[in-house]
């Protein structure tokens, strides 16, 4: 396994590209710091304290309140946006990204691209490290100079001399391992996964595999989203044509800001319309090339509601697209031969032939190509 | 303690917006500062063409035009071309609007007929609209025997830039607009037979660019083509075959000139 990990700060610190280069503090809803920029950590100032204590430590720093979808959203677009560089990509919202390059034809193209990508995304150079696991790729890469490599491939002697405090452990269990004398990873890799259990529960067993540089923990793949919908109801029912293409615009709006943001395309989709007295009209289409914007979405819907004549007023409208897929962002570039086009290729060519007959495309076939008639030499 | 001290707007973000909303839209490579643009990839075909263009390859993503007017081997070039890319793409396509594509006459560079398809349109318009639906889609390597029309050039040339396909276009002059659209363009001109035992085995060639948007022109380059003659089966690749030499285009390339000043 080899992981490749950029560092990029907390998301939310991503949000507001104009502090860079100031102490920003942002906190939570609880009232906790949530996330420090590194240069607020001079002062003493670290996520989890109570945002006075940070206002006390660091009376300067710009103080910004969390928005946890925001940073979601923004984790989701670097995700989509890393996902055709390697089979799996992670990315956390505390400015981590993942890829394991098993497997990748060219790493370090996918590592180069990974770096840009991260860089347009959160508009500074990321740290990236490349390891056997995803922990010490995270802590190689936080001890990388932005936008550069740290590249390790022994894990055990990279980890060997690092603080226990790496292994994300609570107060109790560091003071433990304090008493211990385990101040090291080297000296926590040193003991039996079965003696620090003891000690730590099911934490101290973790805790040695990760000094071992054994790396227990997978990475959680992203993936594309497979399905979404977006629904109206009429109160009272309606009939009019223009009222149901007005409402059905609204929602291909919606619709393609979810999928923009998500980096996805439709490949199917489907409206239905529940009638006043129960029954449920329905159309469907599989389209060749993912839509992803509200023009291409209504293109669709919109001509079926204007040939559509429901028999009872409608009360509610539904616009669901069942399949999508990662538009302009599939995995394409880790296939190699081309073979990863060749679905597209033979769409391609069936389209051909539903517009200009069957004749139109052939794969020619030897059977006597010696022969002196043209016509007998191939199929 | 200051809270939210400056907004968050200004042009740099929104153009920033702007970009990635495009990017979402239309794909990661709808939309590319020049700075980021990635290194134009060869695709070597094997053959003497790919010193003569300057890159070590036919193009990938671009049109390349072979050019020349009667019996001057560009056809016999673009079959042997096409017979490389049937074993080394999934796809070698034939976008053959003018009937002029015979697959027998492929068979003494022994192509693998497993990936290739040959597309007979019932017209221009549709031999543009195969051109650019294929190029679109990722076939690695399209052979158009003959013009397209000029609104299909540009969705074709967009197709295949996204999808690194080869293009390679083969008419006797081509028009303006394709050969404004191509970015390497080579002529031929015939300058004799070669004879062997008074039997003519093949013909002398001058290619010389007309064209060439990604290197310095290399110049012209004089070529000797030969002929498989009688042999029925597929016969190697290189080497001696039949009465004459075995059909290897540019067997040999010579006395290739640097005429630019700017190479």
């Amino acid at each position: 396994m080899r992981i490749c990990c950029g560092l990029a700060g907390h998301l939310e610190l991503a949000r507001h590209r104009d502090l860079y280069g100031t102490p920003v503090v942002v906190a939570d809803a609880d009232g906790h710091v949530l996330a420090v920029s590194e240069e607020a950590l001079p002062f003493s100032v670290e996520p989890g304290i109570p945002v006075r204590q940070a206002e006390h430590l660091c009376p300067h720093a710009t103080l910004l309140s969390s928005d946890p979808i925001e940073a979601d959203r923004l984790r989701e677009r670097i995700a989509a946006a890393l996902y055709d560089l390697a089979p799996c990509v992670e990315v956390r919202v505390e400015g981590i990204a993942w890829l394991d390059l098993e497997g990748v034809p060219s790493p370090s193209a996918s590592i180069r691209e990974a770096r840009r990508r991260l860089r347009t995304a959160i508009g500074r150079e990321p740290r990236l490290g490349l390891a056997p696991g995803p922990f010490s790729a995270r802590l190689a890469a936080a001890r990388a100079r932005p936008g550069r490599l740290l590249k390790i491939d022994d894990a055990r002697a990279f980890l060997a001399p690092l603080p226990t405090r790496e292994l994300s452990l609570d107060e109790e269990q560091m003071e433990r391992l304090d008493l211990l004398g385990l101040r090291t990873l080297g000296a926590v890799a040193a003991i039996g996964p079965r003696e620090l259990e003891s000690q730590l529960g099911r934490e101290g067993r973790r805790a040695v595999l990760l000094a071992r540089g054994l790396e227990p923990d997978q990475l959680t793949p992203w993936q594309p989203p497979m399905f979404t919908s977006a629904h109206r109801q009429f109160e009272p029912p309606v009939q009019d044509r223009e009222a149901l293409l007005f409402v059905a615009r609204a929602l291909c709006g919606d619709l393609a800001e979810e999928l923009g943001l998500r980096g996805a395309g439709a490949k199917q989709m489907r409206v239905r319309l529940n009638c006043e007295d129960s029954e449920v009209e329905a159309r469907e289409s599989i389209v060749r090339h993912p839509l992803s914007s509200a023009a291409e979405l209504f293109g669709l819907a919109g001509s079926w509601i204007k040939s559509w004549q429901p028999h009872a007023p409608i009360t509610e409208m539904w616009i669901e697209l069942p399949v999508l897929e990662a538009a302009g962002r599939r995995q394409l570039r880790l296939w190699t031969g081309g073979d990863g086009t060749s679905d597209e290729v033979t769409a391609a060519l069936e389209r051909l032939q539903e517009r200009h007959g069957d004749a139109v495309v052939r794969k020619p076939r030897p059977l006597l190509p010696s022969s002196p008639i043209p016509s007998q030499r191939f199929a | 303690m200051q809270v939210q001290a400056r907004p968050l707007g200004g042009k740099t973000e929104t153009l920033d917006h702007a970009i990635e909303a495009i990017r979402v839209r239309f794909g990661s490579q709808a939309l590319t500062r020049v700075a980021e643009l990635p290194p134009l990839l060869p695709w070597p075909s094997g053959t003497p063409l790919d010193r003569l263009t300057g890159i070590g390859g036919l193009p990938r993503g671009r049109l390349t035009l072979l050019t020349g007017t009667g019996t001057c081997g560009k056809l016999t070039l673009a079959l042997a071309l096409l017979a490389q890319a049937t074993h080394e793409f999934a796809h070698a396509v034939v976008i053959d609007h003018a009937r002029q594509f015979d697959p027998w006459a492929m068979l003494p560079f022994d192509p693998d007929f497993g990936s290739l398809t040959v597309i007979t349109p019932p017209s221009a318009e549709a031999a543009g609209e195969a051109a650019s639906a294929l190029a679109r889609a990722g076939a690695g390597f399209i052979l158009l025997m003959g013009e397209i029309p000029e609104p299909w050039l540009a969705p074709m040339e967009a197709g295949a830039a996204r999808s690194g396909a080869v293009v390679v276009g083969v008419v006797d002059a081509p028009g303006r607009a394709l050969a404004h659209a191509s970015s390497l363009s080579l002529g031929f001109t015939q300058e004799g037979w070669i004879y062997e035992r008074g039997q003519p085995v093949g013909l002398n060639v001058e290619a010389r660019y007309s064209r060439n948007k990604l290197a310095p022109p290399v110049g012209k380059s004089d070529l000797e083509i030969f002929y498989a003659i009688g042999s029925n089966s597929p016969p190697h690749r290189s080497g001696e075959a039949g009465r004459g030499r075995q059909l290897t285009p540019l067997d040999q390339q010579q006395d290739v000139e640097c005429e630019s000043a700017a190479v």
